[in-house]
């Protein structure tokens, strides 16, 4: 195995790690903010790169306003989802499972709208910047890549400061943790859940207007992408925007070292067996966090 | 008065279940052969749900070891079809042992996630080990099966074999869930800690669940490996098992009888829905959310709501 072959699984590992962060950090928000795991997390990524390709193409409309316009889907979706779907079942008192089979069932009804739209082709972004590679230690790495992970880390770095340093951040998790007491205290627990829902979605767009030009995306990637980025949420411990970051990372690379070793189609089993083996292994850390809410 | 009634309903349903194929088409058997696969295979999935409140997403593993099972032993080795049901089961089993015991500890949303990652897992396998089952390419010129020299070729014979089998394994489950363990079951979903103290053992109690639904999985995979003698990876998706966990979710979870309207609504209304043309996915997916956000005890839990709204509107 050469040095440069090595380097190379390193550094696409290291992209890779950003896409699933990206996800898994949407993940967490929403987890933070409503206590539910939103299975439909990757359809908001498919929906984002969907919507700029189309604004690209056949609209015809300039890059920078095409990937607003799928960004403001991405958003659009989440406030829509919560509005029609969450809150009522909230009012309903549904349980956790509920919760799951609405958002399962969400992600396989748009990712047949996206096939109705679509159809099976796989659609492909230009490059943010321009385009190009650059070369590290004989492996290559696209200009692409680095897009993405600044924008990953500005996204880390600023929910970091929504959350801690803004009112409405604050707002957002006393409303989350503790919606009578919030509401006691003058905070809109039901907008706040909303809010939730704007950024959750907004996040998965960006994510996916992201990996677009890396990756060709497609109708039925959502779900995939959605059990990555949980095992990546998984992995840093949920309720922390970094740790996504961290684990991320960490899955993207063990899954590209890993395919040096073992043919490249058990590049999803490694990654989605060490996910359910550390669910298993650090279930403490993970309900003992969740537990602790409201109690 | 009542029991009479009852029985009369019962007596008729089943001269309508035996005439049937008399006068339905065989587009329409078929799809109520798929109804009857459906509901053993979703039975396994329900009762994790009603009894335990366990979301399983990784039964169409399962229903691939099954069907997988059943094309090697009868294709590859030429044993008897009986074989193949048998290394099915007990391979499902023994998986279901292993891989339950460990997961079975999480709960919740984390549960759920881990069996959806099984199924995607078990997906990529079944594409991996081609020498097991023919990859992409499938396996091909499964036998029909056969009882005694009598052949079931035909859809019409297939669906007099399939609906008993469903009947009686349904008749089983209810048993269960009549029973103790089915009143450990509820105990443990519904007041867990109180539970344990009463002397539940819950672990042991849910991985055995687990086993009897992957026991389930397999042979519905099976008997759908022998009805369509050929098989292939499209049909262990993660979408399948997404399909057979909404059967007792459209159903209404907690009852063992209504997984048979469960799944007919998985085979039916997707069929219906086919006249609107490509956009009839879409329109599925919106049906399943509508019965998740209005009908949260499902069709039965709706149907018995509006039964009740006009007794008492009649009163």
């Amino acid at each position: 195995m050469s040095a440069s072959l090595v380097m190379q699984a390193i550094l696409s590992g290291i992209t890779n790690g950003f896409v699933y962060a990206l996800i898994g950090i949407g993940l967490a928000v929403i987890f933070k903010g409503t206590q539910i795991i939103n299975a439909m997390q990757g359809e908001f990524a498919v929906i984002g790169a969907m919507v700029t390709v189309f604004a690209l193409e056949p609209a015809g409309l300039p890059y920078g306003l095409s990937i607003l316009l799928g960004v403001i889907s991405g958003a659009a979706a989440g406030v829509i989802i919560d509005r029609l779907f969450v809150q009522p079942m909230m009012r309903q008192r549904a349980g956790e499972e509920s919760f799951l089979l609405l958002t399962i069932g969400l992600a396989v009804t748009l990712s047949a709208a996206v096939l109705y739209l679509a159809g099976r082709n796989s659609y492909l972004l230009p490059s943010w910047g321009e385009e190009g590679v650059i070369e590290i230690l004989d492996a290559f790495l696209q200009i692409q890549a680095l897009w993405l992970i600044g924008t990953a880390i500005i996204v880390v770095v600023g929910l970091r400061l929504f959350y801690g340093r803004t009112l409405l951040g604050l707002s957002m998790m006393a409303a989350s943790m503790d919606p009578d007491g919030a509401a006691t205290n003058g905070i809109n627990v039901r907008r706040m859940r909303s809010l939730t829902f704007l950024l959750g979605g907004t996040i998965g767009a960006i994510a996916g207007i992201l990996v677009a030009p890396l990756v060709a995306v497609n109708y039925h990637m959502g779900i995939a992408l959605t059990l990555k980025g949980f095992a990546a949420a998984i992995l840093g411990g949920l309720s922390n925007p970094l740790g996504a970051v961290l684990g991320g990372v960490t899955l993207g690379l063990l899954e590209s070292l890993a395919v040096v070793g073992f043919p490249s189609g058990y590049k999803d089993v490694i990654a989605l067996a060490m996910m359910i083996v550390i669910m298993i292994v650090m279930p403490n850390g993970l309900l003992g966090r969740v537990g602790r809410i409201g109690g | 008065m009542n029991k009479l009634r009852r029985s009369l309903l019962l007596l008729l349903l089943v001269l309508a279940w035996a005439l049937a194929p008399l006068l339905l088409s065989r587009h329409l058997i078929d799809l109520f052969v798929f109804a009857g696969l459906f509901t053993i295979g979703g039975l396994g999935v329900g009762l994790l749900l009603g009894q335990c409140g366990i979301v399983n997403l990784a039964q169409a593993l399962f229903y691939g070891i099954g069907a997988y099972s059943s094309a090697y032993v009868t294709v590859q080795l030429g044993l008897p079809s009986l074989t193949g049901f048998l290394a099915g089961m007990l391979a499902s089993a023994l998986i279901a042992i292993a891989v339950g015991w460990p997961v079975l500890r999480l709960t919740g949303f984390f549960l759920a996630l881990a069996t959806l990652a099984l199924s995607l897992i078990g997906n990529v396998l079944f594409f991996e080990w081609d020498w097991l089952t023919g990859g992409t390419l499938g396996i091909g010129g499964i036998p029909k099966l056969s009882i005694f020299g009598f052949a079931f070729d035909t859809p019409e014979r297939v669906y007099y074999l399939v609906w008993p089998i469903a009947i009686l394994v349904l008749l089983l489950a209810d048993n269960l869930v009549r029973g103790r363990p089915g009143l450990a079951m509820r105990a443990m979903r519904d007041a867990a800690p109180a539970a344990e103290v009463l002397g539940v053992d819950m672990h042991r109690l849910k991985t055995a669940m687990f086993v009897i639904c992957a026991m389930l999985g397999s042979l519905a995979g099976s008997l759908f490996a022998h009805y369509v003698s050929y098989i292939s990876v499209q049909s262990f998706t993660v979408e399948r098992s997404i399909a057979f966990l909404l059967i007792p979710v459209v159903a209404g979870s907690a009852s063992v009888w209504g997984i048979i309207a469960g799944a007919l609504f998985v085979t039916f209304i997707p069929e219906l829905l086919s006249g609107f043309g490509d956009i009839h996915q879409v329109l599925f997916g919106l049906a399943l959310v509508l019965v998740v956000t209005l009908l949260p005890d499902g069709l039965i839990g709706g149907a018995d709501r509006l039964a009740q709204l006009l007794k008492r509107r009649m009163a």
